[in-house]
């Protein structure tokens, strides 16, 4: 029997979810082929999978605790995306705000939380955003791509960690090993209860809720929706897109100082150099998954950290290489996205020549 | 200005008794969510013969003929070809029966030859060399009558000399029934007389045409046989042999009564508006150009002879020489720094999907394009209250379907132009600038437009760019000649030889 392609008279209405649900079960069904392909239990290693992530509270708590520096540089990216702007540098820009927090909390190891914390944050914003600030310039005055620029910002964003952390930063008391001293209290964020997750959590539902607010009921959100049409009706709409290129990407940027300064100030309590595990690329894909909807990008941000947490332990059990982890998530996003197609088109069965 | 500007063959061709129709729609119906684009549709397409579909915007004849095309399925009924039913999967399968659309959007690679293009996705075409491609497109060409140079590119072609390379394509591809939608609506009077001498030579050998178009006159001229569609039905099929006048047909199409005529009662002439004094620049040779409160000022030539950039620098959509252009007594940089949301300029452009609107927003947000600044709050925006007033534009200009959350994509052509005229007066401009404002209009929503823009003189100058000489000389108080760059020459309609003064200088003549 023949299939034949069709495009559809009107979207599908439920096809995002559905799509997407197909698309993880695909890329779940190809990973069991290649832990096969290895020699392991593929069924057994798809247990260990789902226990790692969602299985105990343990697990949990792990997934809750990488999805918000996820969730953070996720949204900064998907304000820039919305613009038609591919900020891909949201990993540079993450550590910008993590060298910004730390400057604090190294140079006022005295005050409070109170009194440090905003320094913090602010210090964290504007670092971050003023590294997407770069690009942002580049474009407009230069016409240089800011898909390579930021990239590039990436990598002198790590070797500037670097040089710090094994530089002037340095723990002397650190055995040689390239960190800071340790933060004061005032300069850590604190968990929730007695559970690892910390108050970061809320502040990212702050902000999370703050930025749909922005988009949906200002005056600046609607225009920033409106230049996502392209630089002409922009332009004809007499909203001055140059000036709102930059905002845009200052915000992305300050958005993922801010994951940069939680992730510093709450889970390492110091800089070193494995803050950086590539949240910044791994918030690309979310930000695409969620199709740059807030809301969408805290479940995306959550599923590809219980993701991370269970490949984590996959490793450990089945020893397994650590690509494989990246493997899943380049494929869940490609399936995803080749799965658009189906949202234009539809497959249908041929009738048979001759008609009926 | 004549009624009628094309001269119709001297025939009369009744339909032979018993005459197979090739093409039989039976109760075709098809729904878009709630909008019932068609319902019930019964119609039969004969061999040799030109049926017009006339209706208003948004009647449903696009989606028809789109389904008759393949792009588009039925919900319910049946289509009928050479007697047998059929049932498309896609424009392949159309094409295969025999049915062919030329849209408005002309497919074609641009950097190709003419032969090339007519060619380009046939089996086999590949590996023709150029010399054997251009001669078999030659002969098929003569043998229709059309003149086109086959081995040219397309780059260098006008609008009419494209449209002409489209239906080679599908006579290349053997179709026996080609459908026009809107076909004359970016031809110059010239090329559409060319269009329909093509038409009639191909009806003579045997080819079915249906032809869609809001111009009444090119309706009567062309047509062996008229069907009416309103609101999604056959109103009725008319022999336009027996139509009286453009009025009757009109008031046919629409259901009442139509004048087909504006009434334009001079308007006391205020402060200039535009002044373009000696532009050189931008592919324009010194330009020189006036416009006051209260009157239109028609800017009129074959496409590509300047208009577009000469729209673009005022409107601010690129950057004209320093001092040349004023707007509203104001230096252009100083008015564009400084305009307002409201009681200022305004632009009514050509491209109303790609610029005036979001395509993928809803009525909303695209009356919020540029009316944001009327509906803020501080840093809020006025959501609610936009709403309502989108209702109201809605109901006050009668767009369809009357829903606020529509896209912009989902409207006819003629209903989008109405909501983005609607944006634009609310805005209460002193200074209009309209590119091609009835372009794909019904009848009553081109008088409706001209009304508008007629009224729109107690407070507002009007420059209205338009390749519609009948429209230019409805509503202008001077009509501007463009050629190359220039402006050959300014003529005032109150003169009686004006209208047969535009023709010449158009093409560069100058007496
Ligand atoms: N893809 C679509 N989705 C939803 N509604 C649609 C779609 N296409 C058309 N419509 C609606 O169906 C109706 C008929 O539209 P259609 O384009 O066929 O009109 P038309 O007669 O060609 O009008 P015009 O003369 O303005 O081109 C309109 O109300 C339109 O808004
Ligand atoms: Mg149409």
């Amino acid at each position: 029997m023949a299939l034949k392609i069709r495009k559809r008279d009107e979207p599908w209405k439920w096809g995002a979810l559905v799509i997407f649900l197909g698309a993880l079960l695909f890329s779940l069904g190809v990973s069991c082929l290649l832990l096969a392909g290895q020699g392991k239990d593929a069924l057994h290693g798809m247990f260990i999978l789902w226990e790692g992530s969602f299985g105990n509270l343990w697990a949990l708590e792990g997934a809750l605790l990488k999805a918000i520096p996820l969730f953070l540089c996720s949204l900064g990216v998907a304000v820039a995306f919305r613009m038609q702007i591919w900020n891909i540098g949201a990993e540079g820009q993450f550590a910008l705000g993590a060298i910004g927090a730390t400057w604090m909390a190294l140079s006022f190891p005295g005050l409070p939380w109170y009194g440090l914390m905003p320094l913090m944050f602010a210090m964290a914003f504007l670092l971050g955003g003023a590294w997407a600030f770069i690009p942002a310039v580049l474009k407009l005055k230069l016409r240089v791509n800011e898909i390579i620029s930021t990239l590039m910002l990436n990598y002198i964003a790590i070797l500037l960690l670097d040089y710090l952390v094994f530089g002037v930063w340095k723990d002397p008391t650190s055995f040689g090993f390239p960190m800071t001293p340790e933060f004061t209290s005032g300069a850590v964020i604190a968990g929730i209860g007695s559970s690892r997750v910390h108050w970061g959590l809320l502040f990212c539902a702050v902000v999370g809720v703050g930025l749909w607010a922005f988009m949906r009921f200002t005056r600046l959100g609607f225009e920033l929706k409106a230049s996502g049409e392209g630089a002409r009706v922009a332009r004809y709409a007499k909203i001055r897109y140059g000036l709102l290129t930059m905002f845009v990407m200052g915000l992305s940027g300050g958005f993922a100082g801010w994951a940069g300064c939680i992730e510093t100030s709450a889970v390492l309590n110091r800089l070193q150099p494995s803050l950086m595990v590539g949240y910044g690329y791994t918030a690309i894909v979310v930000a695409w998954l969620a199709r740059l909807e807030p809301l969408n990008i805290a479940f995306g941000a959550f599923l590809l950290a219980a993701l991370r947490v269970g490949v984590e332990n996959l490793q450990l059990e089945l020893q397994i290489p650590a690509a494989f982890g990246v493997i899943m998530e380049g494929m869940i996003l490609l399936t995803v996205l080749a799965g658009q197609f189906f949202l234009t088109y539809r497959i249908e069965r041929a009738p048979r020549e001759g008609g009926e | 200005m004549s009624e009628l500007r094309y001269v119709r063959p001297a025939r009369v061709r009744p339909l032979p008794e018993g005459a197979v129709p090739v093409v039989r729609l039976k109760e075709v119906t098809k729904r878009f969510g709630k909008v019932v684009a068609n319902n019930a549709i019964t119609l039969d397409i004969h061999s040799g013969r030109i049926k017009a579909l006339l209706g208003e915007n948004g009647a449903g004849k696009s989606t028809l003929m789109s389904m008759l095309a393949g792009r588009y399925k039925p919900d319910s009924g049946t289509m009928e070809v050479d007697g047998r039913p059929v049932r498309f999967e896609s424009s392949k399968d159309a094409i295969a029966a025999g049915i062919g659309m030329v849209y408005q959007n002309f497919m074609l690679v641009d950097s190709m030859t003419v032969a090339e293009n007519v060619l380009l996705g046939q089996e086999g075409g590949f590996f023709i060399n150029p010399g054997e491609m251009e001669a078999r497109v030659d002969a098929l060409a003569t043998e229709y009558g059309l003149a086109v140079d086959v081995s040219a590119r397309i780059s260098d072609l006008s609008m009419g000399e494209r449209q002409l390379v489209e239906i080679l394509k599908l006579l290349y591809r053997k179709s026996r029934i080609l459908i026009f939608d809107e076909p004359t609506a970016v031809l110059t009077p010239e090329e559409t007389n060319r269009l329909f001498e093509a038409l009639w030579r191909m009806t003579e050998q045997g080819k079915s045409v249906i032809f869609i178009s809001h111009k009444l006159e090119e309706v009567i001229a062309l047509a062996d046989e008229i069907a009416i569609l309103r609101r999604g039905r056959i109103e009725g099929e008319l022999d336009p042999t027996a139509i009286e006048s453009k009025a009757e047909l009109a008031s046919r199409m629409v259901g009442k009564e139509v004048l087909l005529e504006v009434d334009r009662q001079p308007v006391e002439v205020g402060e200039p508006v535009l002044e373009i004094k000696g532009m050189t620049g931008l592919g324009l040779t010194d330009v020189n150009l006036e416009v006051r409160q209260g009157e239109i000022v028609a800017v009129v030539g074959v496409a590509g002879n300047g208009q577009k950039e000469l729209v673009e620098a005022v409107t601010g959509l690129v950057k004209p020489p320093v001092d040349t252009v004023f707007i509203m007594g104001q230096p252009w940089r100083k008015f564009f720094a400084e305009s307002t949301w409201n009681r200022s300029m305004c632009y009514i452009p050509e491209d109303r999907l790609g610029l005036a609107t979001m395509r993928n927003q809803n009525l909303v947000d695209n009356l919020l394009l540029t009316t944001r600044k009327g509906f803020a709050r501080g840093m809020w925006l006025d959501k609610r209250r936009a709403e309502r007033d989108t209702e109201e534009l809605i109901r006050k200009y009668d767009i369809r379907p009357g829903r606020i959350h529509a896209l912009a994509w989902q409207l006819s052509g003629g209903n989008l132009q109405k909501a983005v005229l609607a944006r634009e007066l609310y805005r209460q401009p002193r200074f209009i600038v309209a590119e091609q404002p009835t372009q794909g209009l019904d009848v009553s929503a081109t008088e409706e437009v001209w009304r508008r823009l007629l009224d729109a003189r107690a407070m507002a100058g009007v420059l209205l760019v338009t390749g519609d000489l009948g429209e230019a000389l409805q509503l202008a108080d001077r009509i501007a000649v463009m050629y190359r760059g220039r402006i050959l020459g300014m003529l005032p309609t109150s003169e009686a030889e004006t209208a047969s003064r535009i023709g010449p200088l158009m093409a560069g003549v100058l007496d």
